[in-house]
């Protein structure tokens, strides 16, 4: 990259300008919400977003800590995650194990059984009148058990377990050593990358997931922190709409609807333990993404 | 005896065969056991709803569930006989369309730029901050759009009430959603769906890039002429790949960011939108699972399609990235 010419500087300036400005486009959101979480209320709908708070105040976030919404929706939301993720990771390396030994001849039929739910679905109200049958409503499972087989990932793990080297397992085998065994003593311990990434993946889908909540809960005392939000969102709609009907006088319970300061602390927590392990956690992610698209 | 011996060999054949399967189960019990309670949660989860589908030519009750009256193709006479459908199929169509499209381009423009920034530093910095919306939720996305496009208090109208111009009326004016919404698929994704590109990018052979160089290629052609035609394939069996499923809107993030604002249904109501909203309002079950159905089937014709297309065209080039 020696004796650059001047289209090659005018080429590489732009090219740093085009990521610095999506950079920024992806960054400010994040930043915006953050100040206006710790900006006084009254301050902020004055001036509305700024990049540094002119009159800091904690004073949104102490409200939503006081709320025994919020706090039910946050121990909801970290159970179900937790649980979630351990379950869903145990269930789905058995049945890759199991799909990865070559001597067991139903491995076929499990891989197609698998793959036939990735292309054929029977539709949402089948599911919904099915999950209600089998007791998944109006309880935590019905927020958990949904999630915890996706055939996506257990092909993925399956690939890893079949990359995995046969000598190892064999030689376990002549030894003596159980299929249970040889899962938890070889297996599983040289699958860290795989069980991270995967494990990561499925921790976010639980933290995120915000249908299974608003489908199979109705009458239940507790809701998922994403679906505390989105009923935030619904009444703020539903008063704008409202509002928006010429010469409405229809009046309005305003305090169904938190402030805006409120609403962005909500945010920040809701969204806080991902943005705080994401350093750590980056590179599975990276892999993850990539890992899928090689096909084993 | 020879004719009695030809045919009793095939029999016992397909008997030993059968026997022999079950011999391998028996003597793989523990394998069978560990597989168990996965296929088992997979059997309730995704198959019994399929056993479901017959709703679509029943005129459904609560009471009688599964084995409500049969009505035949009733359900589908009064579907395809409607309006609405056709705003649902074009509404889906249409959205899926600009979202291929627009991703595509911003994904793989955002790789070639960040394969250009030579510092790693800043290629690092970059990456892991475009990566950040990939974590929240729609609901979460949702939740700062009505900071954004708010009428009253919304940064953009408030900017534009500044600049004094006339405010938009965001949510009332369905004609700017598709966009809108394109931007925001472009603003989540971007940050993970280069990451593949980019992969790619990664393990060209430099000795290219500076034989080219040396011929007098200026970076512009090299990215032009070098990176991009690399990219072709995986740009070419992704998106046969999304096709494959333009027929399944993006419920998570329409529900979560249009939900009950009819005002924005002419321009944004997808097919999945329309069936929540009929399981919410106990509208027809029958007919909403008709709309599914017939989902379900145009949605595995294409994936079978788009499959066969992606698995030739890969296998010309002795590849294969189909996923199955």
């Amino acid at each position: 990259m020696t004796n650059r010419t001047v289209a090659d500087r005018v080429f590489s300036a732009v090219m740093y300008a085009i990521a610095v400005l999506f950079t920024l486009g992806c960054f400010l959101p994040f930043w915006g919400m953050l100040v206006a979480s710790v900006t006084e209320k009254r301050t902020l709908i004055r001036e509305g977003y700024r990049l540094w708070p002119s009159q800091f105040s904690l004073e949104a976030f102490q409200w939503v800590l006081r709320g025994q919404q919020v706090i039910t929706g946050y121990a909801v939301t970290l159970f179900v995650t937790i649980f979630g993720t351990l379950l869903s990771l145990a269930l789905m390396s058995c049945l890759a194990y199991a799909m990865s030994v070559k001597k067991f001849k139903l491995r076929n039929v499990l891989a197609f059984y698998i793959y036939f739910t990735m292309i054929f679905s029977g539709g949402i109200i089948p599911w919904y009148i099915t999950m209600r049958g089998f007791g998944l409503y109006d309880n935590v499972w019905a927020l958990i058990v949904p999630m915890l087989m996706s055939p996506w990932w257990i092909l993925v793990m399956r690939n890893f377990f079949n990359a995995l080297p046969s000598e190892v397992l064999e030689s376990a085998r002549i030894d003596g050593a159980s299929d249970v065994q040889i899962l938890t003593r070889i297996v599983l311990p040289l699958s860290t990358p795989v069980l991270a990434t995967v494990g990561l993946f499925v921790a976010v889908a639980y933290w995120n997931d915000w249908w299974h909540g608003v489908m199979l809960l109705d009458f239940a005392d507790f809701r998922p922190l994403q679906v505390i939000i989105l009923r935030i969102i619904n009444n703020i709609r539903a008063i704008r709409e409202a509002m928006a009907v010429p010469g409405s006088t229809i009046t309005i319970d305003m305090s169904q609807v938190p402030a805006l300061s409120i609403r962005m602390a909500i945010v920040v927590v809701t969204i806080g333990p991902i943005i705080l392990v994401y350093p750590f956690v980056q590179r599975y992610f990276i892999k993850g993404l990539t890992l899928g698209a090689i096909k084993g | 005896m020879a004719v009695n011996v030809e045919l009793v060999r095939p029999v016992q054949r397909k008997a030993s065969r059968v026997s022999e399967f079950l011999r391998n189960l028996w003597e793989n019990r523990l394998l069978v056991a560990l597989a168990f309670p996965g296929v088992l949660l997979i059997f309730i989860v995704n198959y019994v709803p399929m056993l479901g589908i017959g709703i679509a030519f029943q005129d459904f009750r609560a009471e009688t569930g599964f084995l409500s009256p049969w009505i035949g193709f009733k359900n589908f006479e009064l579907l395809f006989g409607s309006p609405v459908v056709w705003r649902l199929v074009r509404n889906t169509l249409f959205l899926n369309s600009l979202f291929i499209i627009t991703e595509t381009i911003a994904a793989v423009g955002m790789a070639l730029v960040l394969n250009e920034i030579g510092r790693r530093f800043f290629r690092r910095l970059f990456q892991s901050v475009m990566f950040l919306p990939f974590f929240m939720s729609w609901v979460v996305v949702s939740m700062l759009i009505f900071g954004w496009f708010d009428y009253e208090v919304g940064l953009v109208n408030v900017a534009i009430r500044n600049a004094g111009l006339e405010r938009i009326d965001f949510f009332n004016n369905p004609d700017i959603w598709p966009g809108l919404l394109a931007f925001l698929r472009v603003w989540k994704t971007t940050g993970s769906g280069c990451i593949l590109y980019l992969a790619v990018l990664v393990s060209i052979d430099p000795q290219l890039y500076e034989a080219a160089a040396m011929d007098g290629a200026g970076r512009l052609s090299r990215m032009r002429y070098i990176s991009l035609p690399m990219l072709v394939p995986v740009i070419i069996l992704l998106v046969l790949l999304s096709i494959g499923r333009i027929f399944y809107g993006d419920y998570g993030m329409i529900y979560a960011i249009i939900g009950s604002s009819a005002a924005l249904w002419p321009t944004t109501d997808v097919i999945d939108t329309y069936i929540i909203r009929a399981l919410q309002s106990t509208a027809n079950f029958g007919l909403s699972t008709a709309v599914g159905l017939s989902q379900s089937v145009l949605g595995f014709i294409l994936v079978f399609g788009s499959n066969w297309v992606a698995k030739k065209w890969s296998q010309r080039r002795g590849e294969d990235y189909s996923l199955f």
